[in-house]
């Protein structure tokens, strides 16, 4: 892979993005040929927002990747099987979800005490800010509808108004591909729900592919600017600047994972600071959301793009309560501390945590609420 | 920094950046033990180049810590691929640092009283002197070439081992020696100190090219010439 010349490595991921659209479509057209019952019982459990945000924790945790959540989302949306008031709580969920990546991470440093306490709190900061911005913001979109609110409004200044179809060039550009997988599957004797299912099922397929392939080359394709630009931050410390870097390098990689990642041993060699890391992360949340808004321009309707503009505006919203107010700034950095300050004391407490935090209490949530 | 992330690739893939940190830390090391033995070995004030050695001194050790976290950066962000590489320049840029603090060691030599100017050896020392400040040259000039020359680096350790073991053979000459203490301890003490300098130095070199060096340890510490 590394040999792979830079400019054969760019065309690979364009048409890599090419496949990743023609997945999306793929999921959009099979959820569209299951019949509205079908789509009815499968997104029924959505319709309560706490468990709409359990199944975007759950979902993520499973694909370890809020890019492909999000994407799977707009899909959904896409094909008018969810609706925006549903979705948006799942992205929120989709952003809790994505931090398990490198809360896990941080584990691998579980034997040493002072680099494991330094690792689990740079890797739990994110957790904890994105929960924390959960707590603060679906309240409140729940109560006033501001996230969907905003980007409903910007949506329509781009595309059109909801319930109309918008005439997406990309979209277009994946149509025959899509009908390629369509004709596939009517060759092999299928009709129905179970044609649908089987759309649905090579779109997630190719979507997980596709974008596991991007940011495998993206990530060699940038490594050496990634590399650069971190010894510029360890150099010149944190702050709105290292949140802009966060958002660029998630942005060339199409992973906050892989950003968030980084910094874990960074952090726990005590290379980075918790609060220099810290911001770093808050412009992954950011610069992960262009994966969901990439997969809107192959949907077919501006709802899908509303709902990937709301992922990004939760997560602006949430950096501007959370971060630009300097009295709510180190509330997700001491939660952080206190809780790798335990952790370090009882390291079954940081396994508990992450099962209990990714899995068990978004199945309860789930069970219960869906 | 954003900026840094948008100019063109400068190749910090590879270790070009830090070879030239380390060969211009090995200038910093020469300047610091050129000015202590001076101190030690003539008659310059200690007093007038105490300054000069701490704050090289320091500039070297904030070198290493600076390039040391360039290193674990680079192991986050490209993978373990260069992790043989990484060690190797870790464990370099630390025997440099030694070599740093070893000036310092002369120089502290020389504020507690010593002076070898007036000592019979003096022509020697400064012989020796000139000798191990040439190897930093050398280590330097082997370090910052485009390939690891074999042959080059083996001569080199040829020559740095018959002084250590030149050196190592007069210290031993000073435990059963006649002469009295205040004569011959401060020359052992100075000879130990060059010692590990030259073998370091000798170190810096092996490891550029060998990160995980065989030669000093696997024979029975026979030949363990690394301080």
């Amino acid at each position: 892979m590394s040999r792979i010349p830079g400019p054969v490595r760019s065309a690979i991921v364009v048409g890599l993005i090419y496949i990743f659209l023609v997945g999306v479509s793929s999921l959009e057209a099979g959820i569209k040929i299951m019949g509205e019952d079908t789509q009815e019982r499968l997104f029924s459990a959505a319709s309560n927002p706490i468990a709409a945000l359990c199944i975007g924790i759950l979902g993520t945790v499973l694909v370890q990747s809020s890019s492909a959540s999000t994407s799977v989302i707009v899909g959904l949306v896409a094909s008018g099987a969810l609706g925006v008031d549903d979705a948006v709580p799942m992205v929120m969920g989709a952003n809790i979800g994505t931090t398990v990546t490198n809360t896990l991470v941080s584990l691998g440093h579980i034997r040493q005490s002072n680099e494991f306490r330094r690792a689990f709190a740079a890797a739990t900061v994110h957790d904890f800010f994105n929960v924390l911005a959960v707590a603060v913001l679906l309240p409140i979109e729940l109560i006033f509808g501001l996230i969907s609110n905003t980007a409903k409004a910007i949506s329509e200044r781009l595309v059109g108004a909801s319930g109309t179809e918008w005439k997406s060039p990309v979209k277009a550009w994946v149509k025959e591909p899509v009908g390629w997988l369509k004709d596939l599957w009517e060759a092999a004797g299928t009709s129905g729900n179970v044609q649908g299912v089987l759309m649905v099922l090579t779109g997630l397929v190719i979507i997980l592919a596709a974008l596991t392939l991007i940011t495998k080359n993206m990530r060699a394709l940038v490594a050496d600017r990634v590399e650069r630009s971190v010894n510029a931050l360890l150099s010149r410390g944190g702050g709105a600047i290292a949140l802009l870097l966060g958002l660029v390098i998630t942005i060339a990689v199409q992973s906050s994972s892989i950003t968030t990642s980084i910094l874990i041993p960074l952090a726990g060699a005590g290379v980075i600071s918790l609060r220099n890391a810290y911001p770093v992360t808050l412009g992954a949340n950011v610069g992960t959301t262009i994966t969901a808004l990439l997969a809107s321009l192959a949907a077919s309707s501006p709802e899908s793009l509303t709902v990937a503009l709301a992922h990004t505006t939760f997560n602006i919203a949430g950096i501007l309560l959370l971060y630009a107010l300097p009295f709510a700034r180190d509330v997700p950095v001491k939660a952080a501390e206190a809780l790798a300050a335990v952790a370090v004391e009882r390291r079954t407490a940081a396994v508990a945590y992450v099962a209990v935090a990714f899995i068990i209490l978004p199945l309860v949530g789930v069970a219960v609420l869906g | 920094m954003v900026l840094a992330f948008f100019k063109g690739n400068s190749g910090d893939g590879n270790f070009d950046h830090i070879v030239s940190k380390a060969v211009g830390m090995l200038g910093d090391a020469r300047h610091s033990f050129d000015l202590a033995t001076l101190a030690l070995l003539a008659d310059t004030d200690p007093t007038a180049v105490a300054d000069d050695i701490r704050s090289t001194d320091q500039r070297i050790n904030e070198a290493e810590q600076e390039l040391r976290s360039e290193l674990v950066v680079h192991v986050s962000v490209q993978g373990n691929a260069d992790i043989g590489s990484v060690l190797g320049f870790t464990l370099l840029l630390k025997k440099i640092e030694r070599v740093g603090d070893q000036a310092k060691n002369i120089l502290e030599l020389a504020e507690n009283g010593v002076n070898l100017a007036d000592s019979p050896e003096v022509e020697e020392l400064l012989a020796d002197r000139q000798t191990a400040s040439n190897f930093f040259a050398e280590a330097a000039d082997l370090l910052g070439g485009p390939d690891a020359d074999d042959d080059a680096i083996a001569e080199y350790g040829l020559r740095v081992n018959a002084m250590a073991d030149e050196l190592q053979a007069k210290i031993d000459d000073f435990m059963t020696s006649d002469r009295p203490g205040r004569e011959v301890v401060p020359l052992a003490i100075y000879y130990r100190y060059l010692r590990r300098i030259v073998a370091n130095l000798l170190g810096v070199v092996r490891t550029s090219a060998e990160p995980l060096p065989h030669v000093d340890y696997l024979e029975g510490g026979t030949v363990d010439t690394d301080d």
